[in-house]
């Protein structure tokens, strides 16, 4: 088993993820996250969104499975980084589309948008490595 | 007049709340519940056999779930909020700075930004405990979505032997929901 081999420029397979109320409350429930912009349409319209919307955290979720769907199960992710821009709210969905930026040894950075009709949801780098030789020097001591 | 972000600035630097310990272990179950509510299929999660074939010796948490082990829980959720309706505020810097924000009007909350760098795998049986800093807060600017603040908190997440899991930079917006400038 091995990460898929690539070169900078490649497309990731692009992944459509159709989102409904029970997706953006389920994920939020799953992660403990009990803010009421997650899951109560009226708390949510009283805070200034016009509907309950989905938790970063989840955001996040979706990215590491975008990530090693296609890198497999003997990757890593090693490093995320993230900024949100339009919401999701229930009903949108979510096309995800990579592309690889960046190769150091065996580590993968790819560069990540998932956007919905309304724009740019989310963009992000995200450092994906083999498993066996994906360990920090922080983290080596485990 | 007094100036509300002046006396946000106060704060950067400081310990943001007391080091928070996990209230489980790392656990199947809990990681479980994760996969299946994002549809991920990657079964080093929840196949021991399948971990294995990957040269790890256990089932491993989804990065992204980090945070989960440190969130505070329902019951702890609901009285924050109890506290913070009633005016309460607590003994340590992070309560005292949304008291703050809550006092100028920055009453709403929005996440806009992470980084995690991902040090080690968590298995189950790990214990986590997250320290917290606030790291940095903007000067008050108007955005989009109203007039606010961004702050950063630093977290840095040890597993039981101290050793660093994650580090994490977290942004969010505490802003005025009534004064939004143009429709949404």
């Amino acid at each position: 088993m091995s990460m898929p081999r690539c070169t900078i420029g490649d497309a990731l397979p692009p992944l459509e993820i159709p989102l409904d109320r029970t997706l953006i409350v389920g994920a939020a429930i799953a992660s403990q996250d009990f803010e009421d912009v997650h899951h109560d349409p009226g708390k949510a319209r009283d805070r200034g969104t016009p509907d309950i919307f989905m938790s970063i955290n989840t955001t996040n979720g979706l990215l590491d499975r975008y990530i090693t769907d296609w890198s497999g199960p003997a990757s890593r992710i090693t490093r995320t980084s993230l900024r949100l821009g339009v919401p999701n709210f229930p009903g949108d969905t979510m096309t995800f589309t990579g592309e690889v930026t960046g190769l150091d040894g065996d580590a993968v950075t790819v560069r990540v948008h998932g956007s919905n009709a309304r724009g740019v949801h989310v963009t992000a780098q995200v450092t994906v490595a083999p498993v066996d030789s994906a360990v920090s020097p922080e983290g080596a001591a485990r | 007049m007094d100036d509300p972000g002046q006396r946000f600035a106060a704060y950067v630097g400081r310990e943001a709340e007391p080091p928070r310990v996990a209230r489980y272990a790392v656990n199947e179950a809990m990681i479980r519940n994760w996969a299946e509510a994002h549809d991920d299929f990657n079964p080093v999660y929840v196949d021991r056999a399948a971990a294995k074939a990957t040269g790890r010796p256990d089932v491993v948490c989804p990065p992204a779930m980090i945070s989960t082990w440190v969130m505070a829980g329902y019951r702890r959720h609901r009285e924050i909020h109890r506290l913070r309706a009633e005016g309460v505020t607590e003994d340590f810097a992070y309560s005292q700075l949304l008291s703050e924000l809550d006092a100028a009007g920055f009453t709403s909350v929005v996440a806009t930004d992470v980084e995690q760098d991902y040090h080690a795998e968590l298995r189950p049986g790990d214990h986590v405990t997250c320290h917290f800093t606030i790291e940095s807060i903007s000067p008050i600017k108007q955005t989009a979505l109203g007039r606010g603040c961004f702050i950063t908190l630093l977290k840095r997440y040890l597993d039981q032997g101290d050793a660093l899991l994650v580090e994490e930079r977290f942004r969010l917006l505490r802003f005025d929901p009534t004064r939004k400038e143009g429709a949404a």
